[in-house]
């Protein structure tokens, strides 16, 4: 090309609302309150999300039954991370294990703490590790730990 | 076209705020739709969503209302124009013999959840038009209409005149947004000027807004409704971006898809044979320079054809009866509205606003600024 030039151009993104159906996501920070995780079951087919949706992706009909899962899990999947979301580095590795707690469907993602990242399997049982004062904030699902 | 496809069913709502979540709007249209019809989702074949990612507020918007949709584990395509665009999309997948049933869903919160105004900015060419910080929406439709109204010598008082015949429509219409009982020309002139010529009730109002519909192969067609409305013709065209490089007053690329609508179809005199149309008219001057283009009125015969009320509902050739995108304009739904519109026409279940014979059905959906791109459907019974 014989002449390219930059224009500084900006996108702001600062201007949406998002509605959302806040009956499963307050279902589920009430639960965590008290220590408990609470999901939405479908009363058709049987399955069970974290954090309940208000509609069942396979029956595609309303559902808003709510079920209380277990705190203790099996761990899926898994990365080590050295930088956060946005590339910066971390002091420390990070193990974030993707968990399928027992009586849940859906797989709920955290931190593990209390083992070294060569010793993480998949397969591994873990539980969570609730924060000690608890708000009724994801944070109270601090992170999780070895069973 | 050698395989026939019908719209067997549809459902649609809309309102300055829905007070409803994306994913809520879209589970409540399919679910609607289903229980209409008899069916599940399973009996859907392939699902066309239209939304905007810019308006949503996410990229990649479809992934979040397919599940609401129905659309999982099953086939599914995205359109991010006029959804007018989705409709001729999903007849072209039936027309492959792949599918049998093709549903189009369209849905966007542009009245409560994110500013239609700002969307059109941002599709403006960065390295020019925004630098020069001269245009947005309703300028750019303001030089379009004082360009149309210019050219064969119009007052002003048309654009009041032909809002207050839509909004008067709009209100007879529980699909639409905008409803204003004992709305007047005077009442339309007496509203707040934004660029002239073009006011409030000139232009489009800020909509929340949704829409699903049902197509379905002949065969098909027959087992699920009595009363299926065939698509007869379709037809897209997209002109120069750069404003300057059209003649504002009218619409080349409307006229174009017009036309392949028209040749599909066998429409021959547009004017005479069409009994009901609904045109995608964000602005009130868009209505007769789309018409014209579309060859339902002649040129420069506008001032005429409203003040003898041959576009009203009971006129020789309604033009939006619905109440057309002045009582709604959720962004990108409104070509689909008009699709669904036509159908309640053709469908005898207008109500209110149901035109006296309605077999053969013009539609029509914009995109871009000035209506760059133009789909033109042909609908009849
Ligand atoms: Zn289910």
């Amino acid at each position: 090309m014989e002449e390219t030039r930059v224009v500084q151009g900006t996108w702001d993104i600062s201007t949406f609302k998002f509605r959302i159906e806040g009956v499963g996501l307050r279902r589920m920070l009430d639960g965590m309150k008290e220590g408990k995780l609470v999901g939405t079951r479908c009363h058709k087919c049987g399955t069970v999300y974290l954090p309940g949706p208000f509609y069942c992706r396979k029956c595609h009909i309303e559902i808003n039954e709510p079920t209380e899962v277990s705190d203790h899990g099996e761990i899926m999947t898994y990365t080590i991370g050295y930088a956060d979301v946005r590339g910066n580095p971390l002091d420390e590795p990070r193990i974030a294990p993707v968990v399928k707690l027992d009586g849940c469907d859906s797989w709920i993602m955290g931190v593990l703490q209390g083992v070294k990242p060569e010793d993480v399997h998949v397969g591994m049982r873990v539980k969570v590790q609730w924060a000690e004062e608890r708000t009724g904030s994801l944070q109270d699902m601090a992170y999780y730990v070895p069973e | 076209m050698d395989i026939n496809v019908a719209i067997v069913g549809y459902r649609m709502q809309s309102a300055p705020d829905l007070v409803t979540s994306r994913e809520r709007l879209v589970f409540e249209l399919t679910r609607g739709l289903f229980d209409d019809l008899g069916i599940e989702r399973t009996d859907v074949d392939t699902t066309i969503l239209d939304s905007n990612d810019f308006m949503d507020g996410r990229t990649i918007s479809n992934v979040f209302i397919d599940p609401p949709a129905g659309v999982y584990m099953r086939d599914e395509s995205k359109v991010e124009m006029d959804a007018a665009n989705a409709v001729i999309y999903a007849c072209m997948r039936i027309l492959t013999g792949q599918y049998d049933t093709a549903m189009v869903v369209g849905i966007a919160l542009t009245g409560s959840q994110a500013s239609p105004y700002l969307y059109i900015e941002y599709t403006l060419n960065p390295t020019y038009e925004r630098q020069v910080k001269l245009l947005n929406e309703v300028n750019a439709a303001a030089f379009q209409a004082r360009s149309y109204i210019d050219r064969f010598g119009y007052s002003e008082r048309l654009l009041d005149d032909i809002a207050a015949l839509s909004l008067a429509n709009a209100a007879l219409n529980p699909n639409q947004a905008r409803r204003i009982s004992g709305i007047t020309a005077d009442k339309v002139a007496a509203s707040a000027m934004y660029y002239e010529p073009l006011r409030e009730l000139h232009c489009y109002p800020p909509t929340d807004g949704g829409c699903a519909l049902l197509l379905a192969s002949e065969r098909k067609a027959k087992e699920l409704t009595d009363k299926p409305v065939w698509i007869k013709g379709m037809g897209m065209s997209t002109e120069t971006y750069y404003l300057g490089e059209r003649k504002l007053y009218q619409s080349s690329s409307a006229a174009e898809a017009a036309q392949r609508a028209y040749e599909l179809a066998g429409v021959k005199k547009p004017a005479q044979e069409i009994d009901v149309a609904e045109i995608s008219a964000l602005f009130a001057h868009q209505e007769p320079l789309l018409a014209e283009a579309m060859g339902l009125m002649g040129e420069g015969k506008a001032e005429q054809a409203y003040a003898a009320g041959e576009t009203a509902i009971g006129g020789k050739l309604p033009i939006n009866p619905s109440g057309g995108a002045l009582g709604a304009h959720p962004v990108s739904v409104t070509g689909l509205m008009r699709v669904a519109e036509a159908a309640r026409q053709l469908r005898g279940e207008a109500g209110d606003n149901q035109v006296k014979k309605a077999e053969l059905a013009v539609v029509h959906g914009q995109d871009g600024v000035c209506a760059q791109q133009n789909a033109v459907l042909v609908l009849g019974i």
